[in-house]
């Protein structure tokens, strides 16, 4: 029980993606025009990745080490459709505004490389903890992105106006730009939090802060 | 030997797996995408070809057999009375097929307007076929409508010529269906 709460609570700080854990840029950078797409395409992501990370991790015993990548993306795969016709089916709207991320998903570096780095070396239970814990730190992630756009782009938090009137929406906010911008931000932002608080506590200053210390190793 | 074998039988195995599951998944999905996208997609596109309906012509729509097809026709009523009928067809454009709901004026035999379901265009070239400045041009027209530089009066889209014709292609695929259609209509809805 305790592994499993290491390995779900990992992702909400220590390797959250994609502030930590730099991968999945292009759907984070694409998508996060409003803080509804961003949890929408966020739960896309969980749901794949949930469902991938536990299979691959069911059957990494008899995968042959020559053909696995192939077989994780072939099994990532299976769920981005799934999840596409779930979404076309029962939630539209979300999906006209997704688009071509959806499909996109199988080739999200998140996916593969939870597969590879955690899913196919560890059991079932700590994998599906993985899985979850990543998608729910990317899930929020976006959102926050999302959010932070849309209300300086358009003044707004999930489709509710929220700024004082006369405001002037920061319309660059919403367009591709404005997505490097918020994203660089918060980037420098996490990595001067890391060293403040290693400073803070006396701890050595860590190398490579964007990735954390152990995000790919997954023998630890 | 033994590892190309167990390659290729894990391999087949996980592709067929995963072929089965979503072949079932698609079949059981089938029914509810189509209702979602006659509300998200025809539905609002309807709307634009005529706004003023009393009726509901997604909920009264019929399909009509023809040339072996299947022709979805939306009834546009006053009270009881029908004034016209929107059918959709597609034709290629630039970057896939465009998808054309057209309206029809069952008293003459003229557009009532266009609305774009579908599209794969360039965004902010090809996507202007969507907009009013292109679809107005087809109110009140008659069946045999056409572009300027095919002796027609519809103003290509400039720019987007590829586009253009593919929306006015599937207009006249759409009226193609109407007037083979209109004599099944009329007997339907009176």
């Amino acid at each position: 029980m305790a592994s499993m709460w290491k390995e779900f609570s990992k992702g909400l700080w220590a390797e959250i993606p994609p502030f930590r854990l730099v991968l999945g840029l292009c759907p984070t950078l694409a998508v996060t025009k409003s803080a509804e797409n961003g949890f929408g395409m966020g739960m896309a992501v969980i749901f794949v990745l949930v469902l991938s990370n536990v299979l691959i991790s069911a059957v990494r015993k008899i995968i042959p080490k020559k053909v696995r990548i192939v077989c994780f993306i072939a099994m990532a795969a299976t769920m981005v459709v799934a999840v596409e016709l779930l979404m076309q089916a029962f939630t539209y709207p979300l999906y006209q505004q997704l688009g071509i991320f959806v499909p996109l998903i199988v080739v999200n570096c998140i996916i593969l490389g939870r597969a590879e780095a955690f899913a196919a070396k560890n059991p079932i239970h700590l994998a599906a903890a993985d899985g979850l814990g990543i998608g729910i730190g990317y899930t929020l992630a976006l959102t926050f992105l999302g959010g932070l756009r849309e209300l300086f782009g358009a003044g707004s938090l999930f489709g509710h106006y929220v700024m004082p009137e006369g405001f002037v929406p920061f319309a660059l906010m919403v367009e591709a730009p404005g997505a490097f911008i918020c994203l660089g931000g918060l980037l420098a932002l996490m990595n001067c939090l890391t060293i403040v608080m290693s400073r803070r506590g006396g701890r050595e200053l860590p190398v490579n802060a964007p990735c954390g210390a152990d995000c790919c190793d997954a023998n630890k | 030997m033994r590892e190309i074998v167990s390659m290729i039988v894990v391999l087949s195995a996980i592709c067929a797996a995963s072929g089965f599951s979503l072949a079932y998944l698609k079949q059981t999905t089938q029914p509810t995408i189509e209702a979602q996208v006659l509300t998200y997609v025809q539905g609002p596109a309807i709307e634009r070809v005529y706004p003023a309906a009393s009726n509901k012509p997604v909920e009264e729509r019929k399909a009509f057999e023809l040339e072996g097809r299947k022709v979805m026709v939306f009834p546009y009523k006053d009270g009881d009375k029908l004034l016209g009928v929107a059918l959709e067809n597609k034709a290629g454009g630039f970057g896939g097929d465009i998808g054309v709901m057209v309206g029809f004026n069952l008293s003459n035999d003229t557009l009532l307007g266009i609305g774009v379901t579908t599209m794969s265009e360039t965004p902010g070239l090809g996507t202007k076929v969507a907009e009013p400045k292109f679809s107005k041009q087809f109110v009140g027209s008659g069946l045999s409508v056409d572009l300027k530089s095919k002796g027609g009066n519809i103003d290509a889209v400039s720019g987007a010529t590829v586009s253009s014709t593919g929306a006015v292609a599937a207009v006249q695929a759409a009226a193609r269906d109407y007037q083979a259609l209109k004599a099944e209509i009329q007997k339907t809805w009176q």
